[in-house]
Order: structure tokens, then sequence, then C-alpha cells
């Protein structure tokens, strides 16, 4: 299929495998729900899904690191309480959020995205003051928010980002999901809007943005938490580089093979960085930075787009090193010293033992100013 | 079957044949559906006699162990002492544990075997003969503080079980078992079972290199086991082998062949053995790394035993599991984490709902993790956070103690120390640490009580931890009336009591046999002397060969120091006999020895090192209350050493003060003699000079009192100070400071009366300042301003200058 948005919601990235596994799909579902719980697991973590008449369909992994916690997510979203997406940046909460979403509703894009201005008429609802005016507070006039239509729909409303929003505004959930319903007095006695059956919210919190509006007991107390850790594997957290940068080459029509060896030295890099300790057990100082799966995907993508439109196809590493620079040091100026100091220590470490390609990266540090 | 990768062997496994004249059944340790199947299978069969993998060396212990009266877990203590050098060249001890819980198959073969009257016994080589095949650093002699017989991690680390977890998504070889056996295996005909748990056992041997078996004893154990299955098949008509499920297909296969059996070593009966110890779920859990059978035991026992009472399996894991996500979340409450109805009733429906999603027929432990985790805890998930998870484990781990039921086969230093915790009301059942206090001094009970923990504490048990009391080691706290303790019984007390086992039936005994031991190995009065607090406290007298050995070792220690430390020990340990009720009459013995040694070597502490001085001085001091209070008709015989001590030609400063300040305190007409020799170092060259104030320090630490009685000292300690240069006075200053230290605050006061009065002034006016009247300081400030003002305007001052 022809792109031609950026970032097109993952319903239609994925309509093929979600059409197909919903055609397949013999499994008990909940009400509501495009597929079952199995099927949505199949659909995030991949898989072989096979029609009656023969036909296949291998359905890849989109979501890697913790399978089991994909599973509590599933089932949580079952039952009555919401699904709290907590971890450090760029963990994919997100990713996985739309992901349920698109496979259980089939749409992702029903959100309220969280900021220090968000206020309950975002959560709730709002009007259009002009019809507002002309016809009286009518449900024409009503603009409704993602919560709203969520429960009105039956599907999830996802709230990115939750605590960035002002507690107050975050309590504002508290009764709808108590008692799954909404009122809307100045509608009178219709102004009562009760949640169909598959609705849910799926929330995501940055641990980075931990007591900034820290929620309340009441409200912790009607999500079930799932704590998203970045990728422990480098051997995984590589072949996410490779899949995301190659997907985003995809979009951005950018016909440039992808580096292996790049990617693994990217994953090496920001794993060691973010653990702060390498293969051989040294110690090294951790930047301030956010050092996510996420992040190192961008450095990747830029240095491909680098080859593709100012070089030979080929990527670079001073040009790798340069956006690592421009990643890493953002929060602090000892960052640099920090990523100095990892190249003196860890990548030379690695030049001499394996030498190839740490040699080469070894000496892109003199970029490092 | 389409995890396992097919083509690594082919699979010849069949259900077993219940008409064959022997039937193999392959167990985990510890696992409740093997345990269960096993049951079955044996009503089915009906084998004539049970051959169950396990060092048969304990096979006269079997009937205790499957005595009803015997509360599991239980464990059986293998032990060998290398006295022979054959295992290595330190000749040391070797030991491991066979536990038992009400799960493990091997249990439920001996015991429903004891229920038909059918013989069952074990079949393996006893556990020296086991060592001595072991090659050093593999199985049982890994290098490890603790070691298992029940070790599975041939299977749980299989690669191949590894390759099946990444591609299937399931976290560990422990859920994936649960899932394919535990849950799984229970709907299974015990024929299909074994089918099943063949089928992969076969895998992960296949997989298992033969240089690892060999070197790890498994091949030599597997080919007497198979000579103890043909002899059986020999005599009783249907065999049925219990053996862990990594041995089964090798046991299969070398039935069929004619091997001998493998040559035994002959260990005499005091090098080796074996005891039924009581053991505990936390030590039998396979999480506290020593892979030996499954994880939680506790919650895995519960699930075999409603089993067994219910006589089906139907229902028993939701049962289980509901049971124990409440009692997590009474424990969370009972830690100030309250949890809801509607929390548990969340983290049910999760697991259960997660039981399904992953094809389970009831949830599991793993599922029930999972249930905690979404439902219970709140926030993102730390190590703060996660304290239900951490409460689940430890409830599903479970905190229970076994029980012997038949007290005639417990080791008699078991019994005596059973009999000890029953007779001061110690709690035992429970690994859970308890506190218990002493109040030492009120009654020989309590004294005896306090005993018996010293004991405990000197053969190294690990059962109790003293938190509070006198400490006559260190000689601390020693006005302290109560011991606090803190203590628990777990696996590795009784293990260490066996240890002790040669050394005697009761604890006094071993206790002797230890103190024995300890007082060979050292070579020093003063670790000698700890070994007769320790015995002192325990209660204990040495025995006469060992009383002579310290005698002769106090004879030849000719170090000042150690001898000193043995001094103030029999000093001190002589003087408590009354108040701890117990006299060694050694002691004295012991006390009289170190002084004639120490009285001798007075007279060449002179030349002691400046750092040893202090601790010279310690000892001289200790010498002269020895002779004030115990050995008053050998004060002439210190003053005399002392004497040679204060003429030797050259003498540390401070030891000098020391000897002349105990001189003065035998003597007290000697004051003339310390005054004279103060005076020879404030006259002496400005190097002498400055180590008058050592002299001091020496001096006042055995007699402070010539500095409240007499104004002599006072004087010329002022005159010392007056003659010396300010640099002189700073590099002396510490150790003046220090002289001084020595006096209560009362009599630093009566000093500086006498050292103002030597002024004309009053005491207050040398010891401080007075803090200046604000106001005067405030005119002064004004005074100054004004001044410099005029000094500017007249410009004898710049005008920019600092000044105000």
């Amino acid at each position: 299929m022809e792109q031609h948005l950026i970032k097109p919601p993952v319903e239609q990235r994925c309509a093929d495998e979600l059409a197909f596994l919903k055609e397949t799909d013999t499994g008990r579902r909940p009400e509501n729900w495009q597929l079952s719980p199995k099927a949505v697991r199949t659909f995030i973590l991949g898989g072989t899904v096979k029609a009656a008449d023969g036909r296949s369909m291998d359905i890849p992994r989109k979501f890697y690191g913790n399978d089991a916690l994909v599973e509590r997510c599933i089932i949580t979203l079952a039952g009555s309480r919401g699904l709290m997406l907590v971890g450090e940046p760029g963990t994919a909460k997100t990713m996985l959020s739309e992901l349920l979403s698109a496979a259980i509703c089939g749409t992702s894009t029903n959100t309220v995205q969280g900021t220090a201005g968000t206020t309950e008429d975002m959560i709730k609802y709002s009007w259009n003051y002009a019809l507002l005016l002309a016809k009286g507070p009518c449900r024409e006039a009503l603009v409704p928010s993602p919560l709203l239509i969520g429960m009105e729909r039956g599907i999830f409303a996802r709230f990115e980002e939750i605590t960035r929003t002002p507690a107050e505004i975050q309590d504002s959930l508290i009764s709808v999901m108590s008692d799954q319903i909404l009122n809307i007095p100045e509608l009178g006695d219709e102004g009562l809007v009760f949640a169909r059956p598959g609705f849910n919210i799926i929330g995501t919190a940055n641990t980075r943005d931990k007591g900034v509006n820290e929620m309340s007991g009441a409200l912790k107390r009607r999500f079930n938490f799932e704590t998203v850790a970045p990728v422990g594997d480098v051997r995984l957290e590589r072949e996410i580089i490779l899949r995301e940068a190659t997907d985003l080459a995809r979009a951005g029509h950018i016909d440039c093979p992808v580096d292996e060896d790049v990617a693994e030295l990217l994953a090496v890099t920001y794993h060691e960085l973010r653990e702060g300790i390498t293969d051989t057990g040294k110690l090294i100082e951790k930047p301030a930075a956010v050092m996510s799966t996420a992040e190192a995907v961008s450095v990747y993508f830029q240095t491909l787009c680098h080859a593709w439109y100012y070089g030979d196809g080929t990527m670079e590493l001073p040009v790798l090193t340069e956006n690592l620079l421009g990643a890493v040091c953002k929060e602090s100026t000892d960052d640099l010293a920090r990523l100095r100091s990892y190249f003196q220590t860890a990548v030379k470490d690695k030049s001499t033992r394996e030498g190839g390609i740490w040699k080469e990266y070894l000496k892109t540090a003199s970029v490092l100013r | 079957m389409e995890r396992i990768p097919q083509n690594s062997v082919s699979l010849a496994v069949t259900e077993p044949d219940l008409t064959a004249p022997v039937v193999f059944f392959p167990i985990r340790h510890h696992s409740p559906v093997c345990a269960w199947q096993l049951r079955r299978l044996i009503e089915a069969y009906g084998p004539s006699c049970i051959l169950v993998e396990g060092p048969e060396n304990a096979n006269g212990l079997l009937p205790i162990l499957t005595d009803p009266a015997t509360e599991l877990p239980a464990a059986l203590y293998y032990f060998y002492h290398d006295k022979k050098k054959r295992l290595s060249d330190e000749g040391r001890g070797y030991s491991c544990y066979y536990p038992f819980v009400y799960a493990s198959p091997e249990h439920t073969a001996l015991t429903v075997g004891r229920g038909n009257g059918v013989p069952a016994y074990f079949i393996d080589l006893p556990y020296h003969d086991i060592l001595l095949h072991t090659k050093d650093a593999n199985g049982l002699r890994r290098d490890q503080e603790r070691h298992s017989y029940t070790d599975d991690s041939h299977l749980t680390s299989a690669a191949f079980y590894k390759a099946v977890c990444e591609k299937t998504g399931v976290r560990s070889f422990e859920e994936l078992w649960e899932k394919r056996f535990e849950i799984g295996g229970l709907r299974l005909e015990p024929g299909a079972f074994v089918r099943l748990m063949l089928t992969d056992c076969l895998i992960a041997r296949e997989l298992t290199p033969p240089d690892v078996l060999e070197a790890d004893g498994t091949l030599v154990r597997e080919q007497h086991m198979a000579f103890r299955i043909r002899e059986a098949m020999a005599v009783h008509p249907r065999v049925l082998v219990v053996t862990g499920g990594f041995h089964t297909p090798a046991l299969m296969e070398r039935i069929q062949k004619k091997e001998k059996d493998v040559h035994m070593a002959s260990v005499p009966a005091d090098q080796q053995g074996c005891y039924v110890i009581p053991y505990s779920y936390e030590a039998a859990d396979a999480l506290r790394g020593y892979a030996s059978g499954m994880p939680h035991p506790g919650y895995y026992d519960r699930i075999y035993q409603t089993m067994t009472v219910r006589g089906t399996a139907e229902g028993v894991y939701a049962d289980v599991g509901l049971a124990l996500l409440t009692e997590t979340a009474k424990a969370c409450s009972e830690k100030d984490l309250p949890l809801s109805i509607a929390d548990v009733t969340a983290a049910w429906t999760a697991a259960q709902g997660l039981a399904a999603l992953r094809d389970s027929t009831a949830p599991g432990y793993a599922e029930i993790a999972d249930g905690v985790t979404s439902a219970m805890v709140k926030g993102e998930l730390t190590a703060a956070s996660s304290l239900p998870l951490r409460l689940l484990s430890a409830a599903a781990t479970g905190t229970g103690m076994g029980r012997i039921g038949d007290r005639s086969h417990v080791p008699p230093l078991v019994q005596d120390f059973e009999r000890a915790c029953a007779k001061y009301r110690l709690k035992i059942a429970t690994i859970v640490p308890a506190d218990a206090e002493t109040a030492l001094f009120t009654s020989e009970r309590e004294l005896e009580k306090s005993r018996f923990f010293h004991r405990m504490r000197m053969l190294e048990t690990g059962f109790a931890e003293r938190k509070a009391g006198p400490d006559l080691h260190g000689s601390r706290d020693r006005s302290r009336v109560r011991e606090l303790w803190r203590y628990a019984r777990t696996p590795a007390v009784d293990a260490a009591l066996i240890d002790h086992t040669t050394d005697g039936q009761t604890l006094a005994e071993a206790c002797r046999g230890t103190a024995s031991r300890r007082i060979a190995a050292s070579g020093r009065s003063g670790t000698a002397a700890h070994v007769m607090v320790d015995c002192f406290l325990a209660g204990i007298t040495l025995a006469p060969e060992d009383v002579a050995k310290t005698e002769r070792l106090l004879a030849e220690d000719g170090d000042f120091f150690s001898l000193g430390e043995g001094l103030h020990a029999f000093d001190m340990l002589y003087d408590l006999r009354t108040l701890y009720g117990f006299e060694d009459p050694a002691v004295r013995q012991y006390l009289e020895r170190c002084f004639s040694k120490l009285i001798v070597l007075v007279p060449t502490m002179g030349a002691v090192q400046p750092e040893q001085a202090g601790a010279c001085i310690k000892i001289l001091r200790a010498l002269f209350g020895t002779a004030g209070r115990t050995l008053p008709h050998r004060m002439d015989e210190l003053r005399t050493a002392l004497e040679a001590l204060a003429g030797a030609p050259q003498k540390e400063p401070s030891v000098h003060g020391a000897a002349m300040g105990l001189l003065y305190a035998i003597e007290p007409s000697r004051l003339a003699d310390a005054e004279r020799a103060m005076r020879g170092y404030l006259q002496g060259a400005a190097s002498y000079r400055k180590q008058g104030a050592l002299y001091l320090k020496g001096l006042f630490e055995t007699a402070r009192d010539i500095a409240l009685t007499d104004t002599a000292f006072i004087r010329m300690t002022d005159e010392l100070l007056a003659g010396m240069d300010t640099d002189d006075l700073m590099e002396v200053l510490p150790s003046l400071r220090l002289a001084f230290s020595c006096f209560a605050p009362q009599e630093t006061q009566t000093i500086a009366d006498a050292v103002a009065a030597l002024h004309g002034l009053r005491a207050d006016r040398i010891l401080w300042e007075k803090a200046a009247d604000e106001a005067l300081a405030a005119f002064g400030a004004e005074v100054d301003a004004a001044v410099f003002r005029v000094l500017r305007q007249e410009d004898v001052i710049p005008e920019r200058s600092d000044a105000p």
C-alpha cells in the first residue's frame, strides 16, 4: 500500500494482519472486542496464523522483551480495571498502547494527550459554542472527548502521559472508572452516558516525571500497573533498531540498505551506557540523558538519512558518532565527558579485543568536542 | 509437540508396559504431579519391589523417614570425613542433604511401598563412593557452601529447554515445567505421563556431553543402579524403578547390558554416615541456589496434600492458588500495605484469565504471581513496591520445619539440643527467628539457659546470635545483667550438630571436644585465653590433657602481649567465678603461670616500641591489679620487676611513668622517686623535656591520685609548659591532653584550682576568657572607625585602604 502519511495508525499499517486474524479467530472474545485475547497476543507477539482453507500468514512480532507483560495487559483490559503502563522514556509504552487499542478496538486514535495544560473538559466533554448559542445545550452542540467516545462506542480511550496532567484533572477519571457512567448535567435527563461493554482506559506515564503530578491513591486503585522495562538484551535491541529503521526508511522512500554491524555497535553503546557497565564488567558513568532504544533508532535513522541524501548510501561512523553526540548531550554538559570517557574505556577496549568496526568507531572519538 | 526439535533424537519412547518385569518411572524431585502419577501407577502395576534413586548407605534409615510420626520436610544428611586424603591433600569433611517434602515422588514411592508391604529401597552408590568417583569441582564436589543430592541442574538448565522457553515466550524453565507437566500432566493417564516425561528427559540427556556425565559421576552411578536393578529383577517379578528423569533413559538401556558393578571403597563407619534430620521448606526451595528440586515447595506440597486428601486433582490448583492469594493479601495488610477484597478478586481474575490465555487448565504459580503483579503492585515495579510479590513468594516457599518421629534414631547431640530447647521453651518448630532473654544472675536456670546458647555458639551451629549482653571477649558491657539472643532452628543447625557427633553425645561434651581442638591449634596464650572465656560462658571445664596442653602453651609463650591478654582474661574469669557460679580450678593455675612469665619480662619492657607502649601499660596495670586482688603474696616480685624496669638505661617515657606510678601505688613513700624522675625530664635536654608529657601520661594512667594529693606534680607540669616555646608546646600538646584525659571532671576542676592557686588566680579565670560585652565591642568598633577616619583625612593611610 502506498504510504501518504508520516505515521499511519497501527490499524491502517497492519490492516491486512488484523483482517486475517479476525477472519481466522475462533477464540472466545469479550463483548465488543474485535479479536480474542489469544489473537491479540499473536498480533503483538507474532506467530503464524493458519486459516481453515489452508492459507496462512506470518504475523511479525511488534513488541519485544516481556511476553508475560503483554499477556497481563490483555487480561487486565478484559477486566474492570484500567491499564497503566509506566516506565522510562522510550520503552515503547505508547506503541504497546496503540497496538492493544488497534487490535482490540480496531482504532488506536481515540487519545487524550496529557500535558500541563490539559483541562477537565478535554477529558470529559466540551461544547461547540456556535451551536450552543444557537440551539442551547443539546447533543449536537456537545463535543465529546475521547473518553466519552470510548464509553459510547465501547472502545478504549488512551490517555498519554497522564502524570503530566495536574492531579485534580487526573482525578476526574475516578468517577467514570468506578461507576462507568458520565453525567452531563447540561443535558438534563438525557445527560447520563453509560459506558458500553468494551470500554476501558489505557494510560501511560513516564517514570522520569514521577513526583511531578503523582497519581492519587484512589486513581491508582482503579488501574492495574505494568512497568515496561528497557530492552535488556543487546541482540534484541539490535533487531529492534534494524526493524524500526527499515520501516522508517520505507516510509521515507529511502532505498538504502541497513548496516547490521552499525546497528550492533549502536545497540551495544546504548545498552552499556544505560546499564553503566561494559561487557567485561568495567564500570562506566551513565549519562543523564535518556538512553532508550527509541533514541538509538533515531540516531541510526539519522545516520541512514545522511548516507542517502549526502553520501553514497553507505553509513559512515563519524556521522553516527556526531548523531550520538547530539542525542546524548542534551540535558547536561557532563554527558559529553561521560560519552568521551565511554570511548576511551569501553570502545578502546573493544577495538583492541575485536578490532574491525570498533577500531573505526574509536577513530571517530575526535568528533566528541 | 511442535516446540521440541524433533530431529535431535529418534523418539522410540512408548508408554510403559504394565505387564513387564520392570517399569521405569522418571521423576523430578519435589514434583507433586510426579508423586501423584506415581501413586496411580503403583496402584495399576502392583510392583513387588520398588527401587528408588538415593545413596544406599541410608537404607537403614528409610523406616524413620517413612514413619507416619515423622513430619516433613526432612532430609537425609550424608557425611564423609576424608581422613585418608583420597579426595584432596586437605583431608577435609564433605556433606550433602537429600531433602524430602510430601510432594517428593521418592517419599511417595517409599511410603506406598511401606504401606503395601513391598520392599522399597535406595539403589545409588553410597555417598562417599559418589564422591570418590566424581572429579574435583564437579557434581557433589563443586565448590559451594551446601550440596544437595537432588541437584537436577542437568534437567533444568538443558539447552533445549532454553530454546523452547525462548520460542514460546515462556520466561523460565520453571514456568514451562509448571504449565506442561505440573498442570498439564494431571490430565494424563500415568502411562501417557511417563511417556511425556521420558520424551523430554531423553532430549535433555542426549544434549548433555558425555564428558560432563563422566566428570560428575553420573555414568558410574548409573552403572551401579543398573546393577542393583538387575539384582532385584532376579528376585522379584515386578520391579518399579523410580529415578530422576535424567537417568531413566540411560538405565533403561543399561539393564540390557551385563555390566559389572562398580568397585566400591571400604570406608570405616566413623568416617562416613547418614542421619535423618528435620528440614525446612525454605532450605528445600530450589530458588535458594542449590538447584535441588522445585521452587516454592510449600505451595506444591499443599497441592499434593490436597490432591491426596481429596483423592482427585480436580480443582486443586484453583483452590490452593486462591488460598495463597488470600494469605498474601493478609500478609500485606500486616505489613501496613492494605489490600482490599477487590484487589484479591482482580488478581485472581487476572490469574484465571492468564491461565486461559496460556492454554492452561488452571492458574499455576506463574499466573498467580502475574495476577499479583497486575493487581497488587501499585505504581512502578521497584524493590519497594514489589512487597506483595515478595510476600507471595515467601508464602509459597513456606516457613515450616519438619520433625523426626522415631526419636531413638535422632543423633544424640540433636536430642540433647532439642531437650534443652524444650526445657527453656524455645520455639524450634519454625525457621522464623525468635528472641529470648536471659536474666543472667537471677537464678541458676537462667545461667544454664545462657550457657546453652553459648554452647550452641561455641559449636558454630548458627543457631543463636547475641544481640545484647556482657561481652567478656571484648571486655565490654560487663555490667549488663541480661542477654538478648535471636535464634532460629534451620537445617544447618542440625547439620552442624551432626558434624560434631564425633566430639561427644551431649552439647557439653561436644564443646569440650571443640575446645580441645581449638587449644591444640592455638600457638599463643591469647588465643587459648579466648577458648577459656568461651568455656567459662558455656560452663565447660577442660579435659585433664587439655589443661596440661594449655599449661604447656603458656609455659612456652614468650610474648609479653599475648601473655598479657591471657592474664587479663584469666583474671577476669577468676574474678567473675562467684557471680557466674562457675569455677574452673585450672584458671587460677593459668593466672599464676601468666603472672610468673610476665614478671620475668617486665624489666625488658623499657625498650618497648612507642606504638606498643599503651598496651604495655595496660598489662602493667593488670599485673598490679592481679597482685592486689588475687596474688598478694607476689606483690614484692612485681615491685622488684618494676624497679628493674625503672632502672633500665633506656626507657619509653610513658612506660617509665607507668612503672613509677605503680611503684608509688605499692609504696606511697616513693613519691619522691617519681618526682625526681619527672624533674629529670624537665631539666634535661630539649628532646627530654618533650618526653616529660609522655612520662606524665604513663604516670597518671597508673597513679592519677598523685596529681590530686600532691601539688608538686602540678607545679612541675606548670614549669614544663612555661619552659617550652610555642613549637615545642604544640608538639607535646596531644600527649599532654591525653595524659589529662584520664581525670574525671571533678578531678579536672581540682587540678584547675591548684594551677590557678599557683598563679594567685581563681580557677574560673584560667578556664576560659569571658565573652566581650556587646556594647563594649560596638564602642570599640566606633572608636576604631573614628581613628581611621582621622588618619585618612590626614593622608596617613590611603583613601581606599581595607581598614574600617
